[in-house]
């Protein structure tokens, strides 16, 4: 139950900073402005498709759907930083770490809080999202199991980038420097795989974008969730060392 | 590590056995012993560094020891923090306080992860206890230093804790918010409540403290009842207009004088086992006497034992 209130105070947290809302709006303008693009651009194809038959290029529904999530992950990378940084380093500057540390609440406890808060946030930010699908619900028949596994995929990704956010911010009291980290390393991760000459080599294996492009096509592998949940498991243990050590500081 | 006599209640709440703390090359705290009983305000004394927090902070179960034993209500602090916290309220040096929340959503978020039985109701109990009624509602933010530390203070008793540990409990409070805050100690020891508080307001300890704990270095100078250690030895401090140190030998020569410091330019402190300030007198008008006045008693204490290693 701590965990929840833990969490609770996290999401009122970010709502009650300009920070919160900034990463709300940002993320609301810019996938909006991918969904419109997204959604014209498909149009413009089926008309295509009408008149010419033959001649168009090839089409399908998913199309619109991986296209618009894929984007999405791109905004989600940048906004994950935001959103991670304050979990300790505020605390830290603050020094309001030593209420959660003379609480009767675990170390795990903690971690597992600020994680689910900031996850929170995050579901919120994709809640925000969901008259997409509804609107095209209304007006036609979309396949809407993608656009489930595109929330899941966004999530799963989400999920990487705060913990490893929360790696940093529990290593610097400057939400800043914190940030900064972050996002070199979530770029870092993302894009290795630019150094793989086969999608055999190690590169391509641990890149955030080899296993993201594979859902985001529709595709759902073991191997893939068990990436996302073991990065996720790891990020979160030096998270949970790292608070353990305040102790014998 | 001089004690005076001073009764320690046997239905002791806090031991403390040859705690020692290490920071790198550093012993912030060194084989300190103490105990607390059930009911009794401690005060924690010392200069600035001297261990107070880093005792105070292992004692709340934030902080581990290099070695050493601390028991709160029978329970190693090091061995089972955790049930040890549901024991202990704390308030740090700097209040730990989220100040983009209202007064009221912070002590309920305290009050849940402080296990507090019915928090909703003894939010409103703090609230009350402290005098933070008109403020409850306000952002954190927006209040002044000495409702926030009345906020500090309110989060340490959310939880009716049986043992309370308060850093500098009056710090940033005015006169007539630290009589408040006097009175609810003392209430809360009457109910029972082991509290131990650090301060630098000598006169405070006196006011409400039962014993008195001066620490330096990490090691305890002393330790007693109060009303004992201020039988243990008068001071006067004087101002000269013209300081030579003829003056320092012949106040050095009165009868009893233990010590003659110079503590400023003209300005001295003399510490002796009795009543002396008709012969400084005396002997420091030729001097051009300036000022005179009797040193506060447990002040001189505090003076000449943090003061003796330096």
């Amino acid at each position: 139950m701590k965990v929840f209130w833990i969490a609770r105070r996290e999401i009122e947290a970010m709502f009650s900073t300009t920070i919160g809302w900034l990463v709300l709006t940002a993320y609301l303008l810019v996938t909006g402005v991918f969904w419109f693009a997204g959604v014209v651009a498909y149009v413009e194809r089926s008309t295509d498709l009408v008149y010419n038959p033959y001649g168009a290029p090839e089409m399908q529904l998913p199309m619109l759907v991986s296209e618009f999530f894929g984007s999405c992950s791109i905004v989600v990378l940048m906004i994950a930083p935001a959103i991670s940084m304050r979990l300790f380093a505020d605390e830290l500057k603050q020094h309001t770490m030593e209420l959660l540390f003379t609480s009767p609440v675990s170390v795990l406890e903690i971690v597992l809080g600020k994680y689910l808060g900031a996850m929170g946030f995050l579901a919120m930010l994709m809640l925000c999202t969901a008259h997409y699908p509804v609107s095209l619900a209304l007006f036609g028949d979309p396949h809407l199991p993608s656009f489930a596994l595109g929330y899941a995929t966004l999530l799963l990704m989400g999920s990487v980038l705060i913990a490893i956010g929360m790696v940093f911010s529990a290593y610097t009291s400057n939400q800043i420097v914190a940030s900064v980290l972050t996002l070199g390393a979530s770029l870092a991760l993302f894009l290795v795989s630019v150094l793989a000459d086969t999608p055999d080599d190690w590169q391509a294996k641990i890149a955030l974008s080899s296993h993201l492009s594979e859902l985001l096509t529709g595709i759902v592998r073991v191997s893939d969730l068990a990436y996302f949940v073991l990065l996720t498991l790891v990020a979160l243990f030096v998270t949970h060392q790292r608070l353990e050590s305040f102790r014998w500081r | 590590m001089r004690a005076v006599p001073g009764g320690i209640n046997p239905a002791s709440m806090i031991e403390v056995d040859q705690l020692t703390k290490v920071y790198g090359a550093t012993k912030a705290i060194d084989g300190l012993s103490f105990t607390v009983g059930k009911g009794e305000i401690v005060g924690f004394l010392g200069p600035n560094g001297a261990g107070k927090s880093t005792t105070m902070r292992i004692l709340a179960g934030a902080l581990g020891a290099t070695s050493g034993r601390a028991l709160v209500g029978g329970i190693d602090v090091l061995e089972n923090p955790r049930a040890v916290k549901e024991l202990v309220g704390y308030l740090p040096e700097r209040p730990p306080l989220y100040t983009e929340m209202t007064v009221r959503a912070y002590l309920r978020f305290a009050a849940r992860i402080k296990s507090a039985n019915d928090p909703a109701g003894r939010v409103e109990k703090v609230i009350e206890q402290v005098g933070l009624e008109p403020v409850a509602h306000r952002l954190i933010e927006h209040l002044s230093k000495g409702y926030r530390q009345r906020v500090g203070i309110a989060q340490a008793l959310v939880h009716e804790p049986k043992v309370l540990i308060l850093d500098e409990p009056a710090s940033g409070l005015d006169p007539a918010q630290r009589v408040q805050i006097r009175s609810l100690v003392r209430g809360l020891a009457e109910g029972d409540t082991t509290v131990i508080l650090s301060t630098h307001v000598l006169p405070e300890v006196e006011a409400i403290c039962d014993r008195v704990v001066i620490i330096d270095q990490g090691q305890i100078k002393l330790q007693g009842d109060v009303h004992d250690l201020e039988g243990t030895g008068q001071a006067v401090s004087l101002v000269v207009a013209r300081f030579e140190d003829a003056l320092r030998q012949t106040l050095a020569a009165i009868e009893g004088v233990q010590k003659v410091t110079e503590t400023g330019k003209g300005r001295l402190h003399v510490s002796s086992d009795r009543d002396i300030r008709e012969e400084v007198a005396r002997v420091a008008v030729p001097f051009g006497l300036l000022e005179l006045r009797s040193q506060h008693q447990l002040e001189d204490v505090f003076i000449r034992l943090t003061k003796e290693d330096a």
